[in-house]
């Protein structure tokens, strides 16, 4: 369970593969050569292909097929059940909180994340002499460090009496706010700690994007009298929208796996307010060793990322520019 | 006569020879695996890591291996992935709670046959009887008491004196409690500047069942077959959670096991209901006098055990089940329960550790450490049943929406009576 259940979520960022930022390859003839070159390429794809197969689509298809059954820690006899375990979720409240949650979660991170990261960018990707490594450095230090410790971190940060972000809001004015303790602040203080800890890993695929605009487009259109704004709506977000449209496959399967966070800073409470999928998944499987109830989330969730990438690709994909198209 | 001399003779140095020939006793090594959770603050690790050397050294033919393996959640998966693939831990501590759950798994292995040779049979009857409770189902020893605690409250004896309030005097009722929390609470505006009361967080299950222990009541009986729940005694035990921190907010409704300390220690609030566990670290962290006290008393003082014990798993080799016996014998002898006692803050298991030397010394510098040992006199077992860990999950999401003021405590606890009903019938 746990290899798969990690080996899907790793796969699932290779689904995510970097699109093609110019498209290459106009139709070729095809000849037997050619031909012959397109079998090479699946021999080459074989090894990789045989290790999906093991430790991904076997062990997916697997806990599809496990899910149809109740079998537990208590009943250790595999019993077939049929959709008993997703009637029983459909009846369950906590699984339409965990979902609602993840819902949530994802809204207060994606576009903020994403927004946050192109800004930043497009300001670090301006000369500004020497300070300008030591500024990329800085804002993508985050990153950089590991997500528990950095979970084990907000714990501290967010501590109602001597943290620093209450610390920091006083001088505001704002009123002191219970963060992790509050059922209705729980979430939005693992979205705050996520965007910081998420949006340098964005910034700089922007950053490298950033590079691949060529100059001498600004320069026409400031010919043309067109201001910044003008410029980068213009300019920049046409030409950044292959980035983009990475950026935002990657931070909605990203927001699917939000686990690390949820398990150190809050282990899905108060009152369930901060459980999500993968914890839900976690406690089902790990806690409380019910498998077939745990087969049956990481069915779900399976089905879930998929259709969501697929109506991603289908719907935000064709509006992507391509150089060379 | 001459000839059985020479035999027991001989066989006296075979004995010897097997006992510290190095060969011998190289192939003989039997290496035991022994996980065990930390599940308080302070370098545990270490000490346990200490007392296997010098088991390990005193016992030449075994040799303990521990394996540090997080909190008692993290613990309890490794060791039951562990049994499930079939190469279990020869030895392990779990919380006891799960000690259903390991019937069920068919994981452990009942220790009546060792105990009752143990210590010229007058081992187990040393251990303190409620801490014996969660030991016995279906009337076998399944495993042996070691890192042991009662919740007890503690109370700072500064803000006291600030309030206008004897501090020498702890709130001995849970009415006395409400008033003198209400006299400890500052606010600023709608702010909360400094809580009066706070009823930790993580473990509030555990706590919660203390509350209703005071109120008369039980939450499922010893055989784990039986939840009750839906009672008076709990839901007046919840309403009272209710008046505490929803209605007259002198407590924090959520918290975590492992904030509430240093909360007390910051004087962010008055009074805190936690483990004995934690009095070492608060001891040496606090810059302010503080007193241990019984928890509050309802209808009666009332707590319940907590902590882990130690088990020897089943589907291993019969002389390394000897052995781990060995270890677990020799762990908690009286001596060294003391040792453990003293060294971690948790509450020695056995009446005669308290006659230690060391012991003895130690308690007649500081008498809080003595609290939570005599609160085991009001202290019951802790409620257990199969799938434990599905009970609490349960327990703790309503008591959370309780406190919220999001479902009332009569309704909250029939959801809890019903959900766990389920889990136990499955």
């Amino acid at each position: 369970m746990n290899s798969m259940n990690s080996s899907l979520l790793s796969d699932s960022t290779a689904v995510a593969a970097p699109p093609r930022l110019s498209a290459t390859g106009q139709a070729v003839a095809v000849t037997w050569r050619s031909r012959f070159r397109g079998g090479g390429v699946y021999l080459y794809l074989l090894p990789s292909l045989a290790f999906l197969a093991l430790f991904t689509y076997y062990p997916m298809g697997f806990s599809a097929y496990l899910s149809l059954f109740r079998w537990n820690v208590l009943n250790p006899e595999r019993i077939f059940v049929g959709l008993e375990n997703y009637l029983s979720l459909w009846r369950e409240p906590l699984f339409w909180l965990v979902l609602r949650n993840n819902l949530f979660y994802a809204l207060g991170t994606i576009p903020t994340t994403m927004a946050l990261a192109l800004f930043l960018a497009v300001l670090v990707n301006k000369n500004l002499g020497r300070v300008r490594s030591v500024y990329r450095v800085a804002l993508f230090y985050p990153t950089m460090v590991p997500m528990v410790a950095a979970a084990m971190l907000w714990v501290w940060i967010f501590n109602p009496g001597i943290g620093l972000f209450n610390y920091y809001t006083s001088f505001l004015g704002v009123p002191r706010v219970e963060w992790l303790y509050d059922r209705h602040w729980a979430l939005p203080a693992i979205i705050i700690m996520s965007i910081w800890k998420n949006f340098g890993y964005f910034m700089l695929i922007y950053l490298a994007a950033l590079q691949g605009v060529p100059a001498d487009l600004y320069e026409a259109a400031s010919i043309e009298g067109a201001g910044a704004w003008r410029r980068f709506w213009g300019i920049t977000f046409p030409l950044l929208t292959p980035a983009s449209l990475f950026v935002f496959v990657v931070a909605i399967i990203s927001s699917f796996q939000v686990f690390d966070q949820v398990f150190v800073m809050t282990q899905g409470g108060p009152a369930d307010q901060t459980n999500v999928l993968t914890f839900y998944i976690y406690q089902n499987a790990f806690r409380f060793w019910d498998i077939g109830m745990g087969a049956t989330l990481t069915t779900i969730f399976i089905c879930l990322l998929l259709v969501l990438i697929l109506v991603v690709f289908r719907y935000v994909g064709r509006r992507v520019y391509y150089e060379a198209d | 006569m001459r000839q059985r001399w020479v035999v027991g003779a001989l066989v006296l140095a075979a004995a010897v020879a097997l006992a510290v020939g190095p060969a011998d006793a190289a192939s003989k090594l039997i290496r035991l695996t022994f996980y065990y959770p930390v599940g308080v603050a302070g370098p545990l690790a270490k000490v346990i890591g200490e007392m296997t050397d010098k088991f390990n050294k005193e016992n030449p033919g075994i040799e303990v291996v521990p394996v540090y393996s997080g909190d008692y959640d993290p613990t309890l998966q490794k060791v039951q992935t562990a049994v499930m693939a079939g190469n279990p831990p020869d030895i392990f501590i779990v919380e006891i709670s799960e000690l259903p759950t390991l019937l069920a798994m068919n994981a452990v292995i009942p220790l009546d046959d060792y105990v009752k040779k143990a210590e010229g049979g007058k081992y187990w009857d040393d251990f303190f009887p409620p801490f014996r409770e969660n030991s016995v189902v279906k009337g076998k020893i399944w495993w042996i008491p070691f890192q042991r605690s009662t919740p007890v409250f503690y109370w700072n004896k500064e803000l006291f004196k600030k309030a206008g309030l004897d501090p020498e005097r702890p709130p001995q009722t849970w009415a006395e409690l409400k008033e003198t929390a209400k006299k400890l609470t500052v606010r600023e505006g709608n702010e909360v500047k400094q809580w009066g009361v706070t009823v930790s967080g993580g473990w509030n299950d555990w706590l919660f069942e203390a509350f209703v222990r005071q109120n008369g009541g039980w939450l499922i009986n010893p055989e784990g077959t039986k939840a009750n729940f839906d009672s008076k005694e709990a839901v007046e035990a919840l309403d009272y959670w209710v008046d505490l921190m929803h209605k007259e907010k002198v407590g924090p409704p959520h918290s975590t096991w492992g904030s509430t300390p240093p909360d007390f220690v910051a004087q962010r609030t008055a009074m805190l209901y936690h483990s004995t566990g934690i009095l070492t670290f608060l001891r040496t962290s606090a810059k302010f006098d503080f007193g241990v006290a019984f928890m509050p008393k309802n209808k009666t003082f009332g707590a319940e055990v907590g902590g882990g014990n130690l088990a020897i798993s089943r589907k291993i080799p019969k002389e390394r089940q000897d052995a781990a016996w060995k270890f677990i014998e020799w762990m908690t002898s009286s001596g060294n329960a003391a040792q453990w006692s003293l060294a971690s803050g948790y509450v020695a298991t056995r009446k005669s550790a308290y006659e230690v030397p060391a012991m003895k010394e130690f308690l007649a510098k500081d008498a809080r450490y003595l609290v939570a040992r005599d609160q085991l006199q009001y202290a019951a077992g802790k409620m257990m049943a199969p799938n434990f860990q599905k009970i609490r999950e349960i327990l703790k999401k309503q008591l959370d929406d309780a406190v919220d003021g999001k479902v009332n405590p009569k309704e909250a606890m029939a959801t809890v009576q019903k959900q766990v009903e389920a889990v136990i019938k499955r």
